[in-house]
This record gives structure tokens, sequence and C-alpha cells, in this order.
């Protein structure tokens, strides 16, 4: 379970002061799947970074599965990232010079890879539809493929949480709603999932959407309130 | 897979990036490895142009108590007396220097080192003028005295010839082809020196078995001239075992010609190990400034890194990999410069030296290399371990 309690973020000082986040609280449960909605520069990413212990924030606290992590240090941060939550960006961001399944490999090379760790990478790439294409790079795949490539990543440490910054910003409707379809099916099988997202028919898949807006949460709409059912 | 290999895969990426950096790397270590080819060669060469300074070790009989016998100078008093050093005791002398310049150069090989040139001196009166005749063993005597040349016929070359001083020759009107008369044994001029400047202008040099015979020497000599020249001989050390060991001669080291040497080698060395470590540290700052692009470049992929779970440590560890093998490749690119460097400078610094391939420098390139990039890199991976994951993808 995550808790998200008076979070604030501040950029620069004086005439310079930007407020990126203001006072925002959230909770979000185990297998939970929440969508966070609003214009640019409202926050949104500045948000997700934040729970994923990406950047810290001004004020307020972050709590992971009753820990606090928004004043861990930045080795205890490491462990985070190892293990309960991941990420998926819009640009991928895959490493160029590694072919699919290595990029898939990459977190459990940090962690210490073992003899087993390339059947479990390849296993994941399974999962997501690509074991035909681990041997490619980024550069030989499509945008989807490359976005299936970052999801097996983000899966390959088994994470409780996953945080998806617009992971289908860059794709056709065809294409995204294929990865979005992947997410539900995460989401089903037990990882929760925080998705920024533009697109209010994404933003329905989920139980719970959050507009931002100047870096104040300015609304919350429950979806299975709206009659739809996640399951 | 490991670490090392995703740095490799990413290096094969930035292939020119990596041989910009190396080239960097390989600019300081050439230098090095061509001062220190060039300054081995040179060193040959400079042992051959001081080997004109003659001999570094006189031995003389102990009971002659003239203390100005340094090389020439003591001639005149030396043939006074009779005072003698046993040829038996050659051998002994040999040993003795031979083993303290093996000792303290590690040399295993067992061959003669040290050039031992007898001599042995007669004064005798010749056309009516005292002279003095000295006997020697011709191919030693030419060994230490590098500086003769034979103006006139030939240098001696078997027994009951002479060898006569420009000086002596003029004064006694002494021509090749002439006889002396040396106490009933004729010998004959065979060639005349040019001048020298020294006593040994005004000397007739004979074989030394030749002199002994004549005047009833045999198995003596008067006096001992060592040469045993290299860097570090330690002169002393053999004239105390020599004095130590073998009674009735007193050995000296003459130690201004080997102190010369090496202070001109040591000042050479340090000029040149100065110019060295100049252009590695310019070498230094020309990688630190790729490796400061190579980490700007790449703050996206150290943020994916990061993001996926690398700590600090493994981040540094990217770049220390990256660092090695930079060394690696411009220490092998510097050593084969340097090398190169040599073959085209040296002859310019020292003429006629020969330029090989040193290999023992080779080990050193790759280690000063290495150093160099692991110095350059500190900085930049430092750097590289403060990015903060969100920032790196903002920054795009």
């Amino acid at each position: 379970m995550l808790e998200v309690n008076n979070v604030s973020k501040v950029y620069g000082e004086g005439s310079a002061r930007v407020v990126a986040l203001s006072d925002v609280s959230l909770r979000v449960n185990d297998g939970d799947f929440i969508a966070i909605m609003g214009p640019s520069g409202s926050g949104k990413s500045t948000l997700l970074n934040i729970i994923g212990g990406l950047d810290y924030p001004s004020s307020g606290e972050v709590i992971l599965n009753g820990k606090r992590i928004d004043n861990l240090a930045e080795n205890a941060l490491v462990d985070v990232r190892r293990g309960k939550v991941a990420y998926v960006f819009q640009q991928y961001h895959l490493l160029p010079s590694l072919t699919a399944l290595e990029n898939v490999l990459l977190p459990l090379i940090f962690c210490g890879a073992n003899g087993r760790s390339s059947q479990k990478a390849l296993d994941i790439l399974k999962k997501v539809g690509l074991e035909k294409r681990a041997g490619h790079k980024p550069s030989e795949l499509s945008g989807g493929e490359q976005q299936r490539v970052a999801i097996a990543r983000a899966l390959v440490n088994e994470p409780s949480l996953i945080l998806a910054d617009e992971p289908t910003g860059n794709m056709d409707r065809k294409t995204g709603a294929e990865i979005l379809s992947l997410f539900k099916q995460l989401n089903q099988e037990g990882h929760g999932i925080i998705m920024i997202t533009h697109d209010p028919e994404i933003a329905k898949q989920a139980r719970e959407t959050i507009v931002l807006q100047d870096g104040r949460i300015v609304g919350k709409t429950n979806s299975e309130e709206g009659g739809e059912n996640k399951c | 897979m490991k670490l090392y290999r995703i740095v490799l895969k990413d290096m094969a990426r930035r292939k020119k990036r990596v041989l910009f950096a190396a080239l960097g790397v390989a600019i300081g270590t050439m230098t090095v490895v061509g001062v220190l080819t060039i300054a081995l060669a040179g060193q040959a060469r400079i042992y051959n142009e001081l080997e004109k300074y003659g001999a570094n070790l006189a031995v003389t009989p102990a009971i002659n108590n003239v203390d100005t016998h340094l090389g020439d100078l003591s001639l005149g008093t030396l043939a006074v007396g009779e005072n003698y050093i046993p040829e038996a005791t050659l051998p002994q002398i040999r040993q003795i220097t031979d083993g303290e310049i093996r000792k303290a150069r590690g040399i295993t090989d067992q061959g003669d080192i040290a050039t031992i040139a007898p001599e042995l001196y007669i004064n005798t009166e010749v056309k009516g003028s005292s002279v003095m005749v000295v006997g020697v063993e011709p191919d030693a005597e030419s060994k230490i005295k590098t500086w003769w040349n034979v103006q006139e016929g030939k240098y001696l070359e078997g027994t009951d010839q002479a060898l006569v001083g420009a000086v002596a020759a003029k004064l006694l009107t002494l021509n090749t082809g002439d006889t002396v008369d040396l106490n009933g044994n004729a010998v004959t001029v065979t060639g005349i020196l040019g001048e020298t400047g020294s006593n040994d202008d005004y000397q007739i040099f004979v074989p030394l078995e030749t002199l002994q015979k004549a005047y009833g020497k045999e198995s003596l000599v008067s006096s001992v001239n060592i040469r045993a020249l290299c860097n570090a001989c330690p002169v002393e050390i053999i004239a105390n075992a020599i004095n130590q060991n073998i009674t009735g001669v007193r050995a000296i080291a003459v130690k201004q010609v080997a102190e010369a040497e090496m202070g001109i080698m040591g000042r050479m060395n340090k000029f040149m190990w100065a110019l060295g470590g100049i252009t590695l540290a310019v070498g230094l700052f020309g990688v630190v400034n790729t490796m400061m692009s190579s980490v700007n470049e790449r703050i996206k992929d150290i943020g994916i890194m990061r993001a996926a779970g690398a700590s600090r440590n493994q981040i540094m560890r990217v770049f220390i990999y990256e660092a090695v093998i930079i060394g690696i490749v411009g220490g092998i690119l510097g050593y084969l410069a340097g090398t190169l460097l040599a073959y085209i400078v040296g002859p310019l610094v020292f003429q006629g030296i020969n330029i090989n391939f040193v290999l023992q420098y080779l080990p050193l390139s790759l280690a000063l290399a290495i150093l160099v990039a692991a110095i350059a890199t500190v900085y930049p991976a430092l750097r590289a371990t403060r990015i903060r994951v969100a920032d790196s993808f903002r920054s795009l």
C-alpha cells in the first residue's frame, strides 16, 4: 500500500520559485489501478517521480508498505527501485546499445544476475509477446515493441507497484490499446499501477482517476462508481 | 551478463568518442615511452662518447707512495724504483672487478666485462736521450685509450714492434721502419701516434712481452688501468675489494670520471622525465574533457540505469571500466607511437643511435595510460553518480 500525505514540491527560490506540487495526498491500495490526468505542467510527472523515489518532495511524506521513503538516503532508495517499484516511461528509455533481452536483464544485472536470469528475462519477454525479437536492438523495434520491452524490464523484478508515465503517449490508437490491455492484464495479476495519461478513454479503465491542475488535486473520479467494473 | 559487458557494448557504439579519449591518453604515454626509449638508446651512445675519458680505476704497487698517479699524470715518477705488480695477480683483479660489476648490475653472463690493461714502464736511453718506454697489451690499451690515432704506419700487431708518441718521434727523429735498440733487443717502429696533448706524446709503446724480455722483468707490470664503465659501476667498491684481497697493490678509483658520467645521465633523465610528465598532464586534461562530454552525452543512459536499479557505485564502476578500456587502448597506441617517435626524433638527439622496441616499456605504458585514464575519470564519474534520475529525464 502506498500513502502520499500532504506532499509539496517547490523548485527554485524567490522570483524564480515554481510550485510543482501543492499539498497533494492520495492512497493507493495493493493491486490498485490509478490514472493521473491533467494538463502539461500540472505536476503529474513530479508526483510520479516522488512516489517512485526518483525525486524528493519539499515537504510531506511518502509511505510505501508502511515505510517512509521520502526521506531515505540515496543508497536505500536503490533498494526501493530494485524491488517494489518499477517504471515505464513514455520515451521507453531503453539502452540503445543493448538487445531487447539485455535491456530486460538490466535490473537483474544491477541486482547481481545469476545463471537463471537470462531464462527469466526471456520468459517475461514471452509474456509481453516479444520472445522472437529478443536479439533485436531498440532501433530495430517499433514503438509498441519498445514499450513492451520497457514493460518487461519493469516486470523482471516482480514489483508491487508499476509507475507508468504516459506509456501510450507516443503510439497510435491501436498500439496504445494493445499496451493498455497489457497493463490491465498485469493489474489483474496483482501489480499495482499508477499511470499518467492524457486520454480520458484510457483513464476510464483505471479504478480511480486523479486530476491535477497547477500542482493541486482538483478532482477524483471513481470509475467503479461510474458503473464500470475493472474486472 | 555482467556490468562490464554492458560497458563494452556501449563503448562499441561510441567508437569515435572512445578513440578520442584513448588518443588523449596515448599522447602522454607516447612521450614517456618515446623519451625512455631515446634515453635508453642514447645511454649506450653516451657511454661510447665517455669512453674517451680513459680508465676509471688505477692499480699500482702498494709500496710506491706517489699520490699523484691518476692515469697518465703519474707515469714519470712511477718508473723509478723496483716496485712491480706480479702479472699473476691480473686474473684476481679481473675476478674481483667483474664480480663486483655483476653484483651491482645483476649480470649473469660469465664473459669478461671490464677492460684490464697492464703497463710496464722502463726509463731508458734512445739515441742518447732519456725516454720512457711503456710495455702494453695492444688490444686492451687501444680499448682504454680510444682517442689514440695512428697517424703514420700501423698500430702494434706483433712482438718486437714499437709505436712512438708524436713528440718523441720528432725529438728522436724516428720514422716508421726505423729500429730502436732496447737493452740490446731491436724493435721496429710500425707507427707514429698523432698528438694527444698527454704524456703519451713523449713515450714509446712496445708490446708488454717484448719489454719484459728485454729488461728481464718477466711476469711483472708497473701498473694496471681498469676501465669498468657502466652506469652506477661501483668503482669505489671495486677499489676497496682489490685493496683488501690483493696484498702489495693499491687500487684507486678515478671518481671524477664516473661521477661526471652519472651526473650527465642523471640530469638528462630528469629533464626527460619532466618532459614526459608535462605531456602526460596535458593529455590528462584532454581526457578529462572527453570523459566530461561522455558523461553529459549519457545523462539519459545513466538515468535509465539508475531507474533500473543501479546504485551510485555501479554507475561509478561503469565509468571505471570505461577508463580501464580507454587506458588499455591508449597504452598500446602510446607504446607504438612512442617507439615511432623515438625512431624519428632519436637520431636528432643522439647521432647514430639504434632505436629498438623496448618490450618492458609496454606494461609501463599500459599502467601509465590506465592510471591517467582513471585519474581523468574520477571527477566526471563522480558527477555522473550525482545525476538525479528525475533531472536526467527532464533535460530531454
